[in-house]
């Protein structure tokens, strides 16, 4: 019916002298799987329970399915599926127990209950462990039993607070594979997560540092509007090379990436051999510079530093 | 189709509640052995009888007659005899230490008075420090010297061929004790322990329940949810009802096994209107709850509202109308008041319905009122 999803405009929230969202204005299409993106702290927590109603906005306003959620709250939590970022299941229930509460919670009829609940089961890999308690369950299992509970009411709109925080790789891509699959059931995800790796899996990215929508787009779109280039080089003493390429004009950011060290520079500014040549002068020995394939990471550092040395 | 879901929403919350106390061990021994073990700690510990009390003697006198007023206070089972004391200096060392709370000086020419039919004194030094303990001994002692001393004069009538009725006193009261014959202040100690002990135990319970569920993060997913409050109210209300209500069964059997003190009226009706006391009490702890940011705050809280008024200023310890103004009109509002003269009238004069129907109604309203402003002041959001 409606193709936004989600709509917000203009949505503040403060936490007495703290502005943790200020004026956010997001648009998600149906069937999207919209990242947010940011450090800690950055509002994305906000943004999640402005929409589920457990936050009332200072001001600005959010819709979700057309439907406003401060007015008609509870109509948009039947639309809703929220993981909350902090362990939400009920300790001691069982597996099987938890995922009956969601759907009594949620008035999911009986007939549908157990066809749904196992095939999420299965896709999870949890049919076994059903007789487990949820406290004694793997960080990666319980999360998947959280998106067990928020799926089980095959909501329109799933809300993810860093659902893989924690979670061990493989579990990891159990998650994202079922994530993956929701569009295809007419399910928008709205996900959060601090992994670079990750937010390259949605479709479009909003990046929020302090509270502020900085930039929209998908991750194609956020690696082709740097302005800057990234370098890799090779460096004995890495901390010490990090400290001089800090100091040196025209580089944007530095990251130790495995090994190396990753660095991006503005169009003005120094190429490999030149940065060699500083880090030479400095005192501090580096080799094998070259010109780098640029990555969503560097677009999503850029943007965090930026934002570090404007605030 | 909305009553249903109201319905499946509620027994979600109460058996997701009932399975939480079932496994969590800790709160499994709150719910059945706390009950028990109070009753037993107050009900051996508060009593109000006086019985074997000890007391020093200084006998100057250390003729027939002394040593037969000495007797009849042993014989009487309130005092015991702890020591005989020589020198007058010693009767304040005793009575300091504490080794007597009384002491009894006969002096020089008791049973020379008595013997001649003159009146004769004895003194009592007294530890006023437990002012309480020290009133009641005073007045047994009184009673038994009184005994003593028609006991005596009969005794002296009889010698001197005079008819008893020459030396009985002009006015003698004959008491008649209804409902507690005997006397036994555990009587009126254990119905009005229960009632303590369910406040206590009602607020323990539910002031954990939804502060619980705050810090644990689950109470985000349940609030995120179409969930209404009027739902998880309830649901959290059922299982501690029923929890509750196990425990005063508990608590009526222990007292009748242990303190043979049984209820004198209908059980049933007593069971009944407890379910009532337990929903007021319950929601207390509840709306503590759901507004207690932390689990230690909510215990207190709970602790401070509910325990202390239904010990202090209910009528359990002090009688509601020798309080000053101000606290017997806190003491209506406190469900505990009504509902220990309740269980008092039950449980010591098995009284029925029309004996208390005002303190029935004020405790219905009460808890009405709580379950509503419980529902009205619940916020399914997180700040």
């Amino acid at each position: 019916m409606h193709d936004l999803a989600i709509r917000t405009e203009d949505l503040t929230k403060s936490f007495g002298e703290i502005r943790a969202l200020a004026g956010l204005d997001l648009e998600v299409a149906r069937g999207e799987i919209f990242g947010l993106v940011g450090p800690d702290g950055a509002g994305k927590t906000t943004t999640m329970r402005l929409l589920s109603g457990l936050l009332r906005p200072d001001a600005g306003r959010a819709e979700v399915a057309g439907l406003d959620v401060v007015e008609r709250t509870e109509d948009v939590r039947r639309l809703l599926g929220y993981l909350p970022q902090t362990f939400a299941m009920l300790h001691e229930l069982t597996v099987a127990e938890n995922i009956e509460y969601f759907a009594d919670l949620y008035c999911i009829p009986r007939g549908q209950f157990a066809q749904r609940s196992d095939e999420l089961l299965s896709a999870t890999g949890l049919t076994e462990f059903t007789g487990r308690r949820a406290d004694a369950l793997s960080g990666g299992m319980g999360q998947k039993l959280a998106l067990i509970c928020s799926l089980i009411h095959r909501p329109q709109v799933l809300l993810l607070d860093e659902p893989t925080r924690g979670v061990d790789p493989v579990s990891r891509r159990d998650l994202w594979r079922i994530v993956y699959g929701l569009p295809a059931e007419d399910v928008t995800v709205l996900i959060s997560t601090p992994y670079a790796d990750e937010a390259e899996r949605c479709n479009r990215l909003g990046v929020l540092v302090d509270g502020i929508l900085q930039t929209v787009g998908t991750p194609q779109d956020l690696v082709a509007r740097q302005t800057s280039r990234p370098i890799e080089l090779q460096a004995t003493e890495q901390r010490l090379a990090r400290n001089a390429l800090e100091k040196l004009g025209g580089v944007e950011t530095v990251a130790v990436v495995g090994q190396a060290l990753r660095i991006t520079v503005r169009r003005d500014g120094p190429g490999p051999e030149e940065v060699l040549k500083a880090l030479d002068g400095a005192g501090v020995e580096a080799t094998e510079a070259h010109w780098a394939q640029p990555r969503l990471a560097d677009a999503l550092l850029a943007i965090a530093e930026r934002c570090g040395k404007d605030g | 189709m909305r009553r249903p879901a109201t319905l499946r929403r509620m027994l979600a919350v109460a058996r997701a509640e009932w399975r939480h106390n079932y496994r969590d061990a800790r709160s499994l021994a709150i719910v059945i052995a706390l009950p028990v073990f109070l009753l037993l700690i107050y009900g051996y510990g508060i009593n109000l009888d006086l019985r074997d009390l000890p007391f020093a003697v200084q006998d100057l006198d250390r003729t027939e007659q002394s040593a037969d007023f000495v007797n009849r206070l042993v014989r009487s089972g309130y005092f015991t005899l702890a020591r005989a004391i020589q020198d007058t200096r010693e009767i304040d060392s005793v009575i300091e230490v504490g080794a007597v709370r009384f002491v009894l000086v006969i002096p020089h020419g008791f049973g020379g008075d008595l013997a001649s039919g003159r009146p004769a004194q004895v003194q009592v030094v007294l530890d006023g420090g437990d002012s309480a303990t020290a009133s009641v001994a005073l007045g047994y002692l009184q009673a038994l010297v009184g005994d003593h001393s028609i006991h005596l004069a009969r005794r002296w009538a009889m010698r001197h061929g005079l008819p008893a009725s020459a030396v009985e006193p002009a006015l003698r009261v004959v008491p008649r004790v209804l409902y507690n014959p005997e006397l036994r202040s555990v009587n009126f100690i254990v119905p009005g322990l229960i009632a303590v002990i369910l406040t206590l135990l009602a607020a323990l319970l539910t002031s954990g329940c939804i502060v619980r569920e705050r810090e644990g993060g689950s109470f985000e997913a349940l609030a995120a949810s179409p969930i209404a409050p009027i739902e998880i109210v309830l649901g959290k209300l059922l299982p501690y009802a029923v929890i509750s209500f196990v425990d005063i069964v508990l608590c009526m059997v222990v007292g009748r096994l242990l303190f043979g003190v049984a209820p004198m009226g209908d059980k049933a009706l007593l069971l009944g209107l407890s379910l009532i006391y337990l929903i007021a009490s319950l929601s207390i702890g509840l709306l503590v709850s759901s507004l207690a940011r932390s689990h230690q705050v909510a215990t207190l809280i709970a602790f401070l509202a509910t325990v202390l008024p239904s010990l202090l200023v209910s009528g359990f310890a002090f009688p509601v109308r020798s309080m000053p103004v101000a606290l017997q009109a806190i003491a209506q509002i406190i469900p505990a008041t009504h509902f220990l003269i309740i269980i008092r009238a039950i449980y010591l004069k098995g009284a029925g319905v029309s004996a208390f129907a005002p303190r029935v109604a004020a405790l219905a309203a009460m808890a009405l009122a709580l379950v509503l402003l419980t529902v009205r002041t619940f916020r399914k959001r997180l700040e």
